[in-house]
């Protein structure tokens, strides 16, 4: 069995704040370029590939959440019961799985800084400076991320909710009608195309595993996933509302889809406001699959303070974007094409086998790596 | 005993290695006085008693209630005839001694003295202001509590005025401070537990707390970190505070400050515990929660509706404050869309002409603005008139008609300096990231506000003060605490402390079960 290095102390999460984490954290990564990809393949059934998306993430959820909900253990603690030191293997291909996984929301979010943050072209270098800050958040535990998932509530729901009601003059839902209009083909294409930006229920996992279950929080879980996916289904369906037959060519839409507010001509582009507030969410939610990434090296290999590995992590991916952001569309086509399998293995299919761990009830009564929350702490999580 | 006595003790036994006594004789004993404190402050007076005992008094200039010793004292012993009073065939007893100091003690009839021998103790109670009184052949001092320090009246604390509410203020007497806590929590839980920090300066430094109320893990951590400070001496709270700090080089303070012994007595109810620092007027609590920045004193005492208006005013505030110098430098250089056309018309024109770009414009006027609130605050109030018209006129609109500056800089960084004084406790704090938010703005726009916006929100997020988190109820989320937060609930819907500081007495506010509603009591 693979030492204990982490401290319970610095991840204890608790099921409410991933049940926030699926709510509010999650659909960050889909107001950006999701849209307009789903809108050129399935068109004005914009919605159905998404919704098909979310049932199978909530599938993949619910597993997790039942494979949790089974042992009075942490899955991770589990895991590395079942397979011992091999369990640093399993650990290290997920750290390069969310590096991979944060590849594409990476470049995403670069090429959405460049179009929402300046009136003209900046120099690639005005990015670096995210790199500092996700080597900052790459150090912290997984308690500050449970805590930052408790903040998303209010940082993503206001301004989203303002950005919603502000274009709202402009949405006419008859756009999306008829309903299954476009071709089955197209509505798989987009399906198929998008499978990198959907596969979240994963970026749970490392939430999940860290904490010990506890009644009725699979149902909190999944209601936050609920609330996550209603929240992405309504923007998908305003911004098609919105842009129409256009649509596809609107990159990075949740940026300036509320432009056309009529008070936005008499006081300013306020609505920019609202969309640096949503930035905040979306950083956080870029650095969350680095966060993890550092956090399972540092358990596989055993070290305790994890200053350098996010650095030279960090290091690495400024080097990529600064070097590979100009073949963008190519690494997006292979990785939703080509390389999509690596999704459906790491994020749908290795997670049932979550389903095979033993429950280990004959020894709870041992010391617990990973502690049941008292109540003193959740507060305090 | 608890730690913080134990402390005191065993510090005190460190020090006493070379503990020297008093003898019978008296002018020994004044020279052994004088050679442990040789300060020309340190006076005594001599005289003898109606059958010629010579006695002496001790004590710090300056510092003892001369009247008073002279009064009660001096007078009463010199017309006591002492060894007239004595058993004539016990003059030699060891009992003597006793029975002399028994004498006096009934004609001086003070009521705060103490008998002490050890010379180190004499010498730390005479510094601290109360006199000695030494007699001959008597091998024991007498400690008269007839200290009187130059304190200065209650008064209003000028950072901390309320328009309706108490307005009494703390002062540097550690004692005062305790007495109008003590007149505000008449209950046996108030507790103290006073321990002398600095080596030289043997600061009085006392936490305070309710018992039964407040966390006692939190008293606890505090009275060990006490015990920890070495330091020389202690001028002021913020000596302690800095010390208690868990991030020692952060620029968010941990620790809540306040100079108003009604809100720290409410501080105290809702289950903190507080320091009072001798000769500081502001008083100390834990654990700290970033929100009790945003609420004032008068909150509680206006209507419940006012009071959140007034909270999501300085809440704006804060952002505006900090933000909108920044915003204005990244919306010229890098998104001009971010300002209306009608705006941008007018600024084009008043900087069309400007030397200097606009992060260097917005600089120096920020820099103008620090440099003048730091000269009004250290000037005398006469210049200090003068000063203002110089800043506001001379600089300000010179500038502009000479073509330095832009009216729009200037209105911008006026407005910024006013919102930042709505949140008082958080000027310093917000003044240095003013200042970062601009840099960061003129680099690389409002991206750079966004990037450091996460970033102080994550390290805020990670921290924690006293075992409470300092972003708490907002993060982690407690429903149950958001009552008293930006929005301001009624008095009656707090009925509970709050959950954040893990109070042991959950409840603060009982009503009677079958009150009916909207009817006034006979």
């Amino acid at each position: 069995m693979t030492k204990p290095l982490l401290s319970a102390k610095n991840d204890i999460v608790l099921g409410r704040q991933i049940a926030l984490a699926a709510a509010f954290l999650l659909p960050a990564s889909k107001l950006l370029e999701t849209p307009s990809i789903l809108a050129r393949y399935a068109g004005g059934d914009i919605i159905l590939p998404a919704l098909l998306h979310f049932l199978l993430q909530a599938g993949v959820l619910a597993i997790i959440l039942f494979a949790s909900s089974r042992s009075k253990k942490s899955l991770f603690e589990r895991l590395e019961r079942v397979l011992g030191k091999g369990v640093a293997i399993l650990y290290i291909l997920y750290a390069v799985y969310f590096v991979y996984a944060a590849i594409l929301p990476l470049l995403d979010l670069e090429k959405f800084v460049y179009a929402a943050f300046f009136d003209t072209s900046p120099t690639t270098f005005t990015f670096v400076f995210f790199f500092p800050l996700c080597a900052f958040i790459c150090v912290k535990g997984l308690k500050s991320l449970g805590r930052a998932a408790d903040i998303s509530l209010f940082l993503f729901l206001l301004p989203f909710l303002a950005l919603i009601a502000m274009s709202f003059s402009e949405t006419d839902f008859s756009h999306l009608l008829p309903l299954f209009g476009s071709k089955f083909g197209g509505t798989m294409s987009a399906f198929i195309k998008t499978t990198p930006h959907f596969s979240d229920a994963i970026l749970l996992l490392p939430l999940i595993g860290n904490y010990r279950y506890e009644k009725r929080d699979g149902m909190k879980i999944m209601a936050g996933y609920g609330v996550g996916a209603l929240l992405s289904l309504f923007f998908f369906a305003v911004f098609f509302g919105v842009y129409s037959s256009i649509a596809p060519r609107e990159h990075y839409a949740f940026a300036k889809i509320a432009q056309y507010f009529p008070a936005l001509s008499i006081i300013g582009r306020a609505d920019l406001l609202f969309v640096y507030l949503l930035t905040v969410v979306l950083l956080i939610f870029t650095c969350m699959p680095l966060q993890y990434t550092t956090d399972l090296f540092c358990r596989a290999c055993h070290i305790q303070k994890k200053v350098l590995p996010s650095a030279v992590l960090n290091l690495a991916l400024f080097v990529f974007v600064f070097y590979c952001n100009k073949y963008y569309n190519s690494f997006y086509a292979v990785i939703s094409g080509k390389l999509g399998f690596v999704f459906w293995i790491f994020a749908d299919i290795l997670p049932l086998f979550l389903l095979l761990l033993p429950k280990y009830s004959e020894d709870e009564n041992e010391t617990q790596r990973i502690p049941a929350p008292h109540k003193k702490e959740k507060r305090r999580a | 005993m608890s730690t913080l006595s134990k402390r005191i003790l065993s510090s005190w036994k460190t020090q006493a290695v070379c503990v020297n006594t008093l003898s019978n004789d008296l002018q020994k004993n004044l020279s052994a006085v004088k050679k442990l404190l040789p300060s020309e402050d340190i006076l005594s007076y001599q005289f003898q008693t109606a059958d010629n005992v010579a006695c002496a008094i001790v004590y710090a200039d300056g510092i003892v209630n001369k009247q008073l010793i002279g009064d009660l004292v001096a007078r009463p012993i010199s017309r006591l005839a002492l060894l007239e009073n004595l058993p004539k065939n016990r003059e030699n007893d060891g009992g003597m001694v006793e029975l002399k100091l028994k004498l006096i003690k009934e004609t001086v009839l003070f009521p705060e003295m103490k008998t002490m021998s050890s010379l180190e103790d004499i010498g730390k109670e005479v510094l601290d202001g109360n006199p000695l009184l030494l007699i001959d052949g008597v091998t024991k001092g007498l400690i008269v509590g007839a200290k009187f320090l130059p304190i200065r009246t209650i008064m209003e604390p000028p950072t901390d005025i309320a328009v309706k509410g108490p307005r009494e203020g703390f002062i540097e007497d550690i004692k005062t401070n305790m007495a109008l806590i003590r007149k505000r929590l008449k209950t046996p839980d108030l507790r103290f537990e006073t321990i002398r920090l600095g080596k030289r300066s043997e600061t009085m430094v006392s936490v305070c707390w309710l018992e039964g109320t407040s966390n006692p893990q939190v008293k606890n951590a505090l009275a060990k970190k006490l015990q920890e400070i070495q330091i020389d001496c202690i001028p002021d709270s913020s000596y302690i505070a800095a010390f208690l700090a868990p991030r020692k080089h952060s620029i968010f303070h941990s620790l809540g400050k306040t100079e108003k012994p009604d809100i720290f007595a409410a501080k105290l109810c809702e289950g903190r515990v507080g320091i009072l620092v001798d000769g500081s007027p502001i008083a100390l609590t834990a654990p700290f929660l970033l929100t009790e920045d945003l609420q004032s004193s008068e909150d509680y005492f206006i209507s419940p509706f006012m009071a959140t208006i007034f909270r999501f005013l300085r809440f704006f505030a804060l952002f505006v404050a900090v933000l909108l110098p920044a915003f204005y430098v990244s919306a010229q250089l890098f998104k001009i869309q971010l300002l209306p056309l009608g705006l941008t018309l007018t600024i084009a024109s008043s900087v069309r002409e400007l030397p200097l770009s606009p992060s260097l414009e917005m600089f120096v006027v920020l820099f103008l603005l620090e440099v003048l609130k730091e000269a009004s605050i250290r000037m005398p109030k006469y210049v200090g008139m003068s000063l203002s018209v110089v800043g506001a006129l001379v600089l300000g609109e010179t500038a502009v008609s000479a073509g330095f500056l832009s009216t729009p800089a200037i209105i911008i960084v006026a407005f910024s300096g006013i919102c930042l004084y709505t949140v008082p406790n958080f000027v310093e704090t917000g003044s240095i990231l003013r200042w970062l938010f601009l840099i960061i703005a003129g680099s690389i726009g409002p991206f750079g506000i966004v990037l450091l916006f996460t970033f102080v929100l994550y390290y805020l997020l990670s921290a924690d003060s006293f075992g409470a988190p300092l972003l708490a109820p907002f993060s982690p989320l407690i429903p149950h605490d958001l009552r008293d937060t930006v929005v301001k609930y009624d008095l009656f819907s707090l009925k509970t402390r709050p959950k954040t500081l893990d109070s042991k007495n959950k409840t603060r506010l009982s009503l009677a079960k079958h009150q009916p509603k909207g009817e006034d009591e006979p």
